[in-house]
């Protein structure tokens, strides 16, 4: 079994491989995203984020030029520094988000499917119940409410409502894998049912949890964008793409000061395709039908 | 009319005031424009009011609480009197009084044949009846003040114990005698408790008064003696008004005005695709944005206005009606703290930078275009971050446990709450550069709900002495008197500070009182309570202001000059 399964991952990595070599965009883009993740991070280190949210009413709207790279936005803070460590506060909490709701996602899907009955019913009524609710109304309120919320309680709230999705994933995935005959004669051997599931079960979807956390990524990227564009995001003092783009409601800002929101809006467009290329790459990958190479 | 503007409960970024030569070094814009053409017979005023948020839509001079519903009534305006360039009471309004200084009574006497908006004679009854309204034991409003208790039997009869308010008689069919405690100059601006505007008898007199802020002659159609009368009100949004065929002064030349809100963020783009014929609450700060069009003209004038920060030194008690002040129970009872926070302000940059000028840094509490009562020698608080400091250190807040902020002089953290309105986006970027120069200075400053606060709510927390504003950021219209009672005094729901002393009590009532009519001494009582105020910094003036007007070019004659505004009815707009 232990030999099957290293062949089969051995295989899967070629997969992979060849699928980025017949698609040059995905290719490019994965070097651009790990070159820019980087930039990003490295630059974010020399970056004192108190000194650079720092209003100086005097440098206001000042144009890209020698003492602001990329000019300033209406407080005279510096868009340069906003746009990275933005950018960094952006994957973070898209990251962050990302894992967690992935982690819930995997293991209330896995239960699900693997046990089924009782067990199944109780909890997919459950996921029913966070689904019908309106999720983006539900935070906005709750942003409103909570008086101090800092990164930390914004991803918990967004992890809140967005696990389900995977929830339901694994489940399906995993209803049908726990039929099969592997299982079956696990179980006979007297295998405890979690051993099944973490070593049996669990390693047959990870190609497709890779996909489906990959571009769950990309999209709660636009979620703490979205949101701080609304201005329901992440709180005032924190540097947020979100919040650079919002300017642009001014339609003043919108017509005479483009650098404030155009960077922003760039770097958000190239996330998300970068992310998304990637994505469909790695799920050609997994699904032979869909498979260029 | 001094009620007119003192209660306008303010956004900073709004209306405002007199030109001449207060602010030698600004921009000076017209305070009139008249363009050339062929009028048009008849035609809609479109008129914007920046606002963010709907209008709340009391119709009803006793009863409204904001300058929008203020400025949208000044279409319809109820008001008896006129006033003068000084803002004195004069004879050509509908009518004229006569004071009797020995005895302390007023007499009104209306001019024959002024007719309401349905066709029904001004009476003397109209005139009576706001006073009964105001001095009401089911009135809720803010306008029963110290002021208002001036005039004899009110309080008696807001006390129930009259059906009639005794100081207040109908002499005849024209004439209204009303006796006073006690007379001051205020009278001719206003004050003193006199009551300039009449309300609709006919109309108000079935509803009882509790019910009158929720009836249709207060929402939806209220009878008015203005120039225009409301036809059609959306609530929040805008109101129709169409001519008044009654109007005392002639019939109006056009057919009607519509006053809508318009969003801040919005009204440059209207007002430069000639949306709206006249615009106010336009802010300052937008200056640049409509500089460049050329389809409008920009009037302007200094604002009777002021904003101010204001410390929370105590309590309203509603059941006495008077103000409580507690230095103990809040942290900034302390005067060098206020006084090291008003230092520690950067006025001087806001009003540069965010209004180009157009404002000014405020030195007192009285506005400088009343240059009799102005104390221009006052310095007020200066930036200067370093002065604040070594007031702190002095007082003993120091910095114990090495977290950046200063400790009280206890030794306990000190967080003050600091309430804000939203407004544009220029208003929280003040608030945010307040906080950040407080914080320079080693205060711990947070916003109370960790963001700036609806208007309207902001007003009713603020009323409400909610226990998490600490400080807060507002602004009053003084109105044409500048007599500080009504906004400072023991028993005036205004007094937003909550703060009251022996001393200052003394001096507001020095300052409307009989010998008052000196000027001399009235204006030395002025001063020795803005130094008073100034010293104390219960409140600390952050800003005087500058109204900007833009005028579409589609208006034949408009004009916001205080002597010689444009009269509502002889607007006339242009053929294209």
């Amino acid at each position: 079994m232990r030999r099957k399964k290293k062949g089969y991952r051995k295989k899967g990595r070629n997969v992979v491989f060849r699928e980025f070599q017949k698609d040059k965009i995905a290719t490019i883009s994965l070097f651009l995203l790990v070159f820019f993740i980087l930039f990003v991070f490295i630059a974010s280190l020399f970056i004192d984020q108190e000194a650079l949210m720092r209003i100086n009413l005097y440098d206001r709207y000042s144009p890209p030029g020698e003492k602001f790279l990329l000019g300033t936005d209406q407080g005279g803070k510096d868009i340069l520094g906003q746009l990275i460590i933005g950018a960094r506060n952006s994957i973070l909490i898209a990251l962050a988000i990302t894992l967690l709701t992935s982690l819930i996602g995997i293991v209330v899907g896995l239960i699900c499917g693997y046990f089924g009955g009782w067990i199944d019913n109780i909890i997919m009524r459950i996921i029913d119940f966070f689904v019908t609710i309106p999720s983006l109304l539900f935070i906005i309120v709750f942003v409103t409410l909570v008086p101090k919320y800092t990164v930390t309680s914004f991803i918990l709230i967004m992890s809140l409502f967005l696990w389900t999705g995977t929830a339901r994933l694994v489940r399906s995935k995993a209803l049908s894998e726990s039929k099969r005959d592997y299982v079956s004669a696990s179980k006979t051997l007297g295998t405890s049912d979690f051993v099944i599931i973490r070593r049996e079960v669990a390693p047959n979807l990870s190609s497709l949890l890779i996909v489906e956390m990959t571009l769950n990524f990309a999209g709660n990227v636009g979620i703490e964008t979205g949101l701080s564009y609304l201005g329901f995001g992440l709180p005032p003092t924190t540097p947020s793409l979100g919040t650079l783009v919002s300017y642009a409601n001014n339609p003043a800002v919108l017509q005479q000061y483009w650098w404030v929101w155009l960077p922003a809006s760039l770097v958000i467009l190239f996330m998300m395709l970068a992310i998304n290329y990637i994505g469909q790459a790695l799920r050609r990958s997994v699904d032979v039908k869909q498979r260029l190479g | 009319m001094r009620r007119l503007l003192s209660l306008c409960i303010v956004i900073i970024l709004m209306t405002a005031l007199t030109g001449s030569n207060a602010y030698s070094k600004n921009v000076m814009l017209p305070t009139s424009v008249t363009n050339e053409g062929t009028p048009i017979k008849g035609g809609i005023l479109k008129v914007g009011i920046v606002k963010d948020e709907p209008f709340q839509g009391v119709f009803l001079a006793e009863l409204y609480e904001n300058r929008y519903d203020a400025a949208i009534m000044g279409y319809a305006s109820n008001s008896i009197f006129e006033m003068d360039g000084d803002f004195l009471i004069n004879d050509e309004g509908i009518a004229f009084m006569d004071v009797d200084q020995k005895e302390n009574k007023v007499t009104i006497t209306i001019r024959e044949g002024v007719r309401w908006s349905d066709g029904e004679p001004l009476k003397i009854e109209d005139l009576i009846l706001p006073y009964e309204i105001i001095a009401h034991p089911d009135y809720t409003g803010v306008r029963y003040d110290t002021e208002f208790k001036n005039i004899i039997g009110v309080e008696e009869y807001h006390e129930g114990k009259t059906d009639t308010i005794s100081g207040i008689q109908k002499i005849d069919d024209r004439t209204l005698e009303i006796r006073f405690k006690k007379l001051s100059p205020a009278i001719f601006s206003g004050g003193d408790g006199l009551w300039t505007y009449a309300a609709p008898s006919h109309q108000l007199k079935g509803i009882p008064v509790k019910k009158l802020i929720e009836s249709d002659a207060v929402r939806k159609n209220p009878v008015t003696l203005g120039p225009f009368k409301f036809h059609k009100i959306v609530p929040g949004e805008s109101v129709q008004f169409v001519k008044n065929p009654y109007y005392w002064k002639g019939e109006p030349k056009l057919d009607g005005v519509f006053v809508e809100v318009v969003p801040s963020s919005s009204v440059s783009v209207a007002i430069g695709s000639g949306k709206y014929d006249i615009v106010t609450g336009f802010s300052a700060t937008k200056w640049p944005e409509i500089q460049k069009y050329d389809n409008i003209d920009i009037l302007g004038r200094s604002e009777l206005y002021y904003s101010y920060l204001g410390f929370k030194l105590g309590k309203w008690d509603p059941k006495t009606r008077e103000v409580v002040t507690d230095l103990n129970s809040t942290p900034v009872g302390d005067q060098a703290l206020r006084q090291a926070m008003g230092y520690a302000l950067d006025v001087e940059a806001v009003c540069e930078v965010l209004f180009f000028n157009f404002r000014q840094r405020a030195n007192s509490l009285i506005p400088p275009a009343f240059k009799t009562y102005h104390d221009a020698s006052l310095k007020g608080y200066t930036y200067d971050p370093e002065k604040a400091k070594k007031i702190l250190d002095k007082a003993g807040y120091i910095d114990i446990d090495g977290d950046g902020f200063r400790e009280d002089p206890k030794g306990n953290k000190l967080e003050i709450k600091f309430a804000t309105m939203a407004g544009d986006t220029i208003q929280d970027e003040i608030a945010a550069y307040y906080l950040q120069n407080w914080r320079d200075v080693g205060l711990n400053v947070t916003l109370t709900n960790g963001r700036p606060i609806e208007v309207n709510a902001f007003y009713d927390k603020v009323e409400a002495d909610d226990p998490d504003i600490h400080v807060f950021m507002a602004a009053w219209g003084t109105g044409t008197n500048p007599s500080p009672s009504g906004l400072y005094g023991k028993s005036d729901a205004f007094n937003f500070s909550r703060f009251t002393s022996k001393f200052l009590e003394e001096t507001i009532q020095k300052i409307d009182s009989p010998e008052a009519f000196d000027q001399s001494y009235r204006a030395e009582q002025f001063r020795i309570w803005q130094q008073y105020m100034a010293e104390k910094a219960p409140v600390i003036p952050l800003q005087f202001s500058y109204e900007i007007v833009p005028v579409n070019k589609r208006v034949k004659y408009y004009s916001i000059d205080y002597e010689n505004p444009v009269e509502l009815h002889e607007i006339e707009l242009l053929e294209k």
